[in-house]
């Protein structure tokens, strides 16, 4: 059903720096006359704490389980926020959507077209946008951060018992991801956006691929 | 174990300056632009609660004293040391099993036995031994203090009845310890009197004279930049595309 707003998905490993340019493409857009709403991963009302806060049990879960909290978790943003905003005419950026618990899943075994099937009823994106990174840059944009006790047991793929040190095992789960981006990319007609240039860069290459989505409804800063 | 990163640690009585020092070195390592780690004895997080618990209840002796750190420093070796040398990295230690050495073999824990629970942690490339007089660094942490901790001053030892004489005690056999290990060559000498400037000079041309960095990638400058403004904002009035 076509509604007046737009939901713009911006995807992609951790760290890639999807919420930075989530954040920037948000107040760009306000700037222009545009109202924006952010949603994402463990952020509903309804799941949101309890994801977050019981990050270590959720990652034990069995894939099944997992998978269903957090489509319930999009699933309560959608109902209850993103589709009556778009009906109202926002544009939503969504910081990872479906193919996030889609392929974390996938790696771990899980039936990808079982967890695609809970997500089946979905607002689809006007656009999504895969933030796209070699690990190894991933790997020292987080050291440079000073991040590394961020990463946590399952975001480094530990439980796949891929290598017993954590930043050799991230590669490697990092590199199986980046795979499967690319796959499922091609396949939804997402594009791929490499993040190796300056942050104003990326911003750029993101606001040149919605333009053909936003571009008539954008109002200049500086009238005249 | 194939050798791999570069690891450095730093070692030196209490008030020596040696963490004031690793700091600056971490710190100008990282406006290098290369990947470098820094970490503190006794400072994961799991561990520390158990420690703490030993302390305040006096539980401790030299023998779990002895396991107990090197449980901390396993955990931070598993977590933070070793995958940072793993990808090419490098680690800055602010006490090593030089500091376990000297401390539970000051307590009576025999030497072999430290060598051995400690056998897993290779030798560093570099180990600096902030030197500073006993009397320096017993002025530093001791003058003006009320009291002193229980293990700080090695109450737990019955050296002696008075906590500041207890400590004077105990701080003379960690410097016995880490003079003996400077003469095998386990440890580099560094004189660490003076102002901190001056001693990080003295610091930087020793790392110099050891250290080869030129096997260590630098970290690209886009992905600084990234880490750096990941907090900030743009000014869109002002801003132009494609200008980089």
């Amino acid at each position: 059903m076509p509604y007046p707003g737009k939901l713009i998905v911006i995807e992609g490993a951790d760290q890639v720096g999807r919420s930075l340019h989530a954040r920037l493409l948000s107040a760009r857009l306000e700037a222009h006359g545009i109202a924006t709403q952010t949603i994402g991963l463990a952020r509903s009302k309804l799941m949101g704490e309890l994801l977050k806060s019981h990050t270590n049990d959720i990652h034990h879960l069995n894939w099944r389980t997992r998978a269903l909290l957090y489509a319930t978790d999009l699933h309560d943003q959608i109902k209850n926020d993103v589709q009556p905003l778009l009906n109202a005419g926002f544009v939503i950026i969504s910081d990872r959507y479906d193919l996030t618990p889609i392929i974390r899943e996938k790696v771990r075994g899980g039936d990808p077209e079982w967890i695609k099937d809970l997500y089946s009823e979905i607002p689809i994106p006007d656009s999504v946008l895969i933030l796209h990174c070699g690990p190894r840059r991933l790997l020292n944009r987080i050291m440079f951060g000073e991040k590394l006790e961020t990463l946590n047991h399952f975001e480094s793929g530990m439980d796949l018992a891929l290598s017993t040190s954590i930043t050799s095992s991230f590669l490697k789960y990092q590199k199986l991801l980046r795979q499967e981006f690319e796959i499922v990319g091609e396949e939804s007609g997402a594009v791929l956006i490499p993040t190796r240039g300056t942050v104003e860069n990326v911003h750029d290459k993101i606001w040149k691929q919605i333009q053909p989505i936003i571009g008539k409804l954008i109002q200049p800063i500086n009238n005249g | 174990m194939s050798k791999e990163g570069i690891l450095i640690a730093v070692e030196g009585m209490d008030g020596s300056g040696k963490s004031t020092q690793a700091k600056l070195l971490y710190h100008w390592l990282r406006a290098k632009g290369l990947p470098v780690y820094h970490t503190e004895w006794n400072s994961s997080k799991i561990v520390k609660q158990a420690t703490e618990i030993g302390k305040n209840e006096r539980r401790l002796l030299p023998r779990t004293f002895h396991l107990i750190h090197a449980a901390d420093f396993a955990d931070r070796w598993a977590k933070q040391i070793e995958p940072v040398l793993k990808i090419g990295g490098i680690v800055i230690c602010d006490r090593y099993k030089y500091t376990a050495m000297a401390r539970d073999g000051s307590r009576g824990v025999p030497l072999e036995m430290i060598e051995k629970t400690y056998s897993f942690a290779r030798e560093p490339d570099l180990t600096i031994y902030f030197d500073v007089p006993v009397d320096t660094s017993y002025d530093r942490i001791a003058k003006g203090r009320g009291a002193l901790k229980h293990y700080e001053a090695g109450m737990d030892m019955n050296w002696s009845s008075d906590p500041f004489e207890s400590y004077r005690i105990f701080q003379s056999k960690v410097s016995e310890i880490y003079a003996q290990l400077v003469k095998k060559g386990r440890i580099m000498r560094l004189d660490a009197t003076g102002t901190v400037p001056e001693v990080q000079k003295r610091t930087r041309i020793m790392f110099e004279n050891y250290i080869d960095l030129s096997n260590i990638f630098v970290i690209d400058h886009a992905d600084r930049l990234a880490e750096n403004l990941n907090q900030s904002d743009i000014d869109w009035l002002s801003y132009k595309e494609g200008v980089e």
